[in-house]
């Protein structure tokens, strides 16, 4: 339906970002948690008003905005993770002495910017939402203008954010020049009709993959990720193992499903793929190991969780590939609080060896940190287990039998050092003084809802996959 | 019967665990009589499964089944002959090993008691599930506790042998995983409709080539849980360093879910396969059986000891499992509990001596039986039935499966009894060092006699030694049509070793051979 309301939950959410930044120039330094309030309670509008439309398929600017069900899950997922987000926030900026107004400000723009991403069809429409994120991102990798990290982080990661920009931009100029289109339906078409493929469409493609490929962190186009992720601050971080992550798939996804379905020729595009996968699978994992911050850590697995989201991609089963993100979401979301969990003022604990004795010391933040570290890791009964068993499932149905090898025996790596934290936390000795801020309702809240959402997708996941298979639905 | 019994059994220790959590963890002796009532109530209902099991029929039986996730993931839990008995030796266990570590474990006794209770959920759970997404559920999400208890509880190197045991364990059971979702596949391409159900999976005609893969990604996974020769190094650390409790849980429950997945996945789902393998897996089982006992026989530390005795005991278990036929089977089902009792019951008694020296080597000990007379005795039937002695429960199941063995292949049966005279050679041997001769170290002095509550989980161990080794009839007629409905399968092919090599024979003659077959027959040679 043609309708001015498609334009919406976008609209709310540029609005309460505008107003954030307004308020918190009125508002008394005492007073500016009651910025993480408004933000909390209009995301919460916009996921309801997602939920009020997921029956009605919204679209506006001759559909080049569309709020179909695949859209409407994705904004959903983003919703929520930006939620955490915010709960993480709260007490975080207060203790590592971060701007109030501008973060969540530039949070929600963010966000505005992957909804944007998530809910188009047009090539074009989505790189102008890829940048509304990026250049937010960039900010925010550099929040912390004390730290030196910080800023390597934020001039890293502008300076390889705006090389992909580039890729995507030459790659969509190529496409456009041989389909005479942006529209991703119109490209693909194009590829179905061509018996034999040009190379400069063929290009054109190994250009966009590349390009997403910089934003979901896939080998070899990772090199940022380790020192933003190290360097942001850590909800921030957070933020971008989740988000950016889920929207680059979304639009993979809304690719790559119709061109394997449709397109003759589809050998090259499957092999680039293949390779980056195992690729990403391997090397993530591997350098993984010999990191001793956490911060790090996650960074390398959340690389590491790409590869497996793109055997999902190669095994053309879209419904694992959204499952894996939503318990992805859930699994990280609770790992990041975690170590949020473990700060005080002025101060995080990010070593390998401050997390001796953690465990026993503190035992619910302990415990919850080792379910996810668990799940991570891939096993039952958590929904990580289900997610890679979903993906992996599918993939040899697909007759992917090697790819499946190379991943199970990555995923095998990476229970090593998913371990290895657990080693520390329970088995180790401490060996430096750690007292963190245990007061903090808004992170346990987000330890609880994680905790409940990894147990819940990892058991009986029913409703949620019935959900995904209605959202899938546009394309089937 | 519409009481969900087995679901009980299983997830009873659960969710003692769970009520553990809200428990104070100042009140440990409430975490330890709450954690014992729990596992000891979970053996009672156990029993019930016992006593109203129907030897009559080979199928599975108190049978739950409910769709869980759809896609042919259910929940469908049964037991068979084969199972009844491995449910029952676990619940029988925990609650020794609970009682056990009573005194033993003073740190962090709450989170000791939710991981045994954890860990029994695990297990019976490997053994009741019949579909293989709810077995490898269990089988994956059992080695958490288990990697907690030894990690936490364990002694000097304990991080090393949990992380070796962890990985060693994971590497088989991801591919077993591939080899699960090829099966899937398989099935639903075959059918069209989606199962992860076990007998389902009888009935798929798969290509030999591919058996031979799913085999050897199953076998692989249980090789490693059993262990056998060269799989078996993570065995020995895990054992060392493990609490007390653990150990025995280890030796006694966890090793035969390796040899109770040969049994129930890897034999029935891949019989073509299985013959064509079962030359190299007798002889990797033989060579567990004397590589195990040499090592035994030069252990300075009591607890490696027993371990590496497992290794040998499992290696004949195995050899009886690979004889296809029922003496062997059997015999292979009834040593699997015998190696339960008996090692375990080495493992409480290793456990009882550490806790009173704090030392696991054999010379810092001797003339103990001075000191501790009711201990000598108990340690003396234990000793005795892990050897083999006539009227305890060792005896039965070695002369089953020696008599299977001895059926199915005569030079493999001569080389599998040296496990009975390499056990005979290191446990007396060590009995003698530990409990007899002069008293050489000051300390033993010190020893007190074992108290009542270190007697009250030694007896129920030693009566059902005797028990098992007078009067086996109980236990072997629940087992027979189970295990005759197992080895139909290989009926058509007369799957004995003899008959292998006669094949293999004629396929010489006939000059047929690939050069595959030509390094089979190298092999045979060798052997």
């Amino acid at each position: 339906m043609n309708s001015f309301l498609a334009l919406l939950p976008l609209l709310v959410i540029v609005f309460v970002a505008l107003a954030v930044l307004i308020l918190e120039v009125f508002l008394k330094r005492e007073n500016k948690d009651y910025l993480a309030y408004i933000s909390l309670s209009f995301i919460v509008i916009c996921a309801f008003l997602c939920i009020q439309f997921w029956n009605k398929s919204y679209f506006y600017f001759d559909g080049n905005l569309l709020l179909d069900k695949y859209s409407l899950f994705f904004t959903f997922i983003l919703l929520l993770s930006t939620g955490f987000v915010i709960l993480l926030s709260m007490k975080y900026i207060a203790l590592q002495d971060t701007n109030y107004g501008e973060y969540y400000a530039l949070l929600l723009l963010a966000l505005s910017g992957v909804m944007i991403m998530v809910s188009s069809p047009d090539l074009l429409v989505i790189i102008l939402g890829l940048e509304v994120l990026s250049i937010s991102s960039y900010a925010l990798s550099g929040l912390m203008r004390k730290d030196e990290k910080s800023s390597e982080a934020a001039i890293k990661y502008f300076l390889l954010g705006s090389f992909a920009t580039a890729f995507l931009l030459y790659g969509l100029a190529l496409l456009y020049g041989t389909s005479r289109s942006t529209h991703i339906p119109t490209i693909i078409q194009y590829f179905s009709r061509e018996a034999e493929l040009s190379l400069m469409a063929l290009i054109g493609l190994g250009l966009i993959v590349i390009g997403f490929g910089f934003k979901i962190a896939v080998v070899p186009f990772h090199m940022w990720t380790p020192d933003v992720y190290q360097g942001a601050p850590t909800p921030i971080t957070a933020f971008f193992s989740v988000v950016p992550k889920a929207a680059g798939f979304a639009i993979l996804l809304r690719i790559f499903f119709p061109y394997w379905k449709t397109a003759i020729n589809t050998q090259s595009i499957f092999v680039l793929l293949w390779i980056i996968s195992v690729l990403t699978m391997v090397i993530g994992n591997l350098i993984a190991l010999r990191q001793t911050n956490v911060k790090r850590i996650l960074a390398y697995s959340s690389i590491a969780h790409a590869g497996y989201l793109l055997v999902a991609i190669l095994a053309q089963d879209n419904s694992s590939l959204v499952f894996y993100l939503t318990v992805y979401l859930f699994m990280n979301m609770g790992a990041f609080a975690a170590i949020i969990a473990l700060s005080k003022k002025d101060k995080e604990y990010l070593e390998l060896e401050d997390y001796a004795g953690i465990g026993f010391k503190y035992p619910w933040i302990g415990a919850t940190f080792t379910i996810f570290l668990l799940s991570l890791a891939g096993f039952p009964p958590t929904g990580g287990f289900l997610a890679k068993f979903y993906v992996f499932s599918s993939a040899v149905k697909q007759g992917l039998v090697p790819l499946v090898i190379i991943g199970v025996l990555a995923s095998l790596i990476s229970v090593f050092y998913y371990l290895r934290i657990v080693v520390y936390m329970y088995m180790r000795e401490p060996s430096r003084e750690v007292d963190i801020v245990v007061e903090n309702p808004a992170l346990f809240l987000v330890l609880f809802l994680c905790l409940y959402g990894v147990l819940q997708l990892g058991l009986y996941p029913r409703n949620i996959l019935i959900l995904i298979q209605q959202a899938i639905s546009p394309f089937l | 019967m519409n009481f969900p019994i087995l679901s009980v059994v299983t997830f009873l220790p659960m969710a003692g665990a769970f009520l553990l959590i809200f428990i104070h963890r100042k009140k440990e002796n409430l975490h330890r009589t709450i954690a014992l009532a729990v596992s000891i109530l979970a053996f009672i209902i156990s029993l019930f499964l016992y006593f109203n099991f129907n030897s009559q029929t080979p199928d599975p039986q108190f049978v739950e089944k409910s769709v869980w996730l759809g896609y042919g993931i259910n929940y469908h839990v049964g037991i068979d002959g084969i199972s009844l008995f491995l449910v029952l030796l676990t619940t029988f266990l925990m609650p020794i090993a609970i009682l056990s570590s009573w005194t033993y474990i003073q740190k962090r006794v709450k989170e000791y008691m939710i991981f045994m209770l954890l860990l029994e959920t695990g297990i019976i759970g490997v053994f009741v599930a019949l579909n293989l997404f709810l077995f490898y559920v269990f089988w994956e999400a059992m080695l958490i506790p288990m990697y907690f208890l030894i990690g936490v509880w364990g002694g000097h190197r304990k991080i090393y042998a949990t992380i070796k045991f962890v990985l060693f364990t994971m590497i088989g059971s991801l591919l077993m995983l591939v080899a699960i979702f090829y099966l899937y596949s398989a099935y639903f391409k075959a059918t069209g409709t989606y199962s992860f159900n076990l007998f389902d999976f009888h009935n798929l005609a798969l290509n030999p080539n591919v058996q031979i893969w799913l085999f050897l990604a199953f076998a692989l996974a249980f090789a490693i849980k059993v262990p056998m020769f060269p799989f078996h190094t993570w065995l020995p650390d895990a054992h060392v360093e493990a609490p007390t409790a653990g150990s025995v849980i280890l030796a006694a429950v966890l090793l035969k879910m390796g040899t109770y997945g040969f049994l129930r996945f890897a034999l029935p789902l891949f019989p073509s396969a299985v013959i064509k393998f079962l030359p190299l897996l007798a002889v990797l089982s033989l060579i567990g059986i004397i590589y195990g006992g040499m090592m035994a026989l030069i252990q300075k530390d009591v607890k490696s000891l027993v371990a590496y005795s497992s290794v040998s005991h499992m290696g004949l278990i195995m050899l009886a499992v690979f004889a296809l036929n029922i003496e062997a089977t059997e015999g292979a089902i009834y040593q699997m509990l015998n190696h339960g009792l008996s090692t375990g019951a080495l493992f409480l008694i290793v456990g009882i001596l550490y806790e009173r020296s704090h030392t696991r080597l054999i010379k810092d000990y001797g003339g103990v039986s001075k000191q501790m007379p009711v201990f000598s005795a108990f340690f003396l039937i234990c000793m005795l039935s892990s050897v083999g002695l006539p009227g305890l429960n060792g005896f039965i199941g070695e002369v089953l499966c020696i008599f299977g063995i001895f059926k199915a292949n005569k030079i493999f049966a001569i080389l599998g009894i040296t496990t009975v005279i390499l056990a005979a050679g290191y446990l007396l041997w060590m009995f003698q060092r530990v409990m007899q001769g002069p008293i050489t170290n000051t300390k033993i002095l010190s020893f007190k006699d074992i108290n009542k509550r270190e007697i009250a989980y030694l007896i129920p161990i030693v009566i059902m030694m005797f028990w098992m080794g007078i009067y086996p009839k109980p236990f072997l007629r629940k087992m027979d049509s189970s295990v005759t409905q197992l080895l139909n399968r290989f009926n058509n092919q007369k799957a004995y070793f003899s008959k292998v090599e006669k094949t293999q024979e004629r396929v010489k003659k006939t000059e047929n051979e690939t050069t595959e077959e030509k390094n089979k027959e190298k092999e045979e040679l060798t052997q």
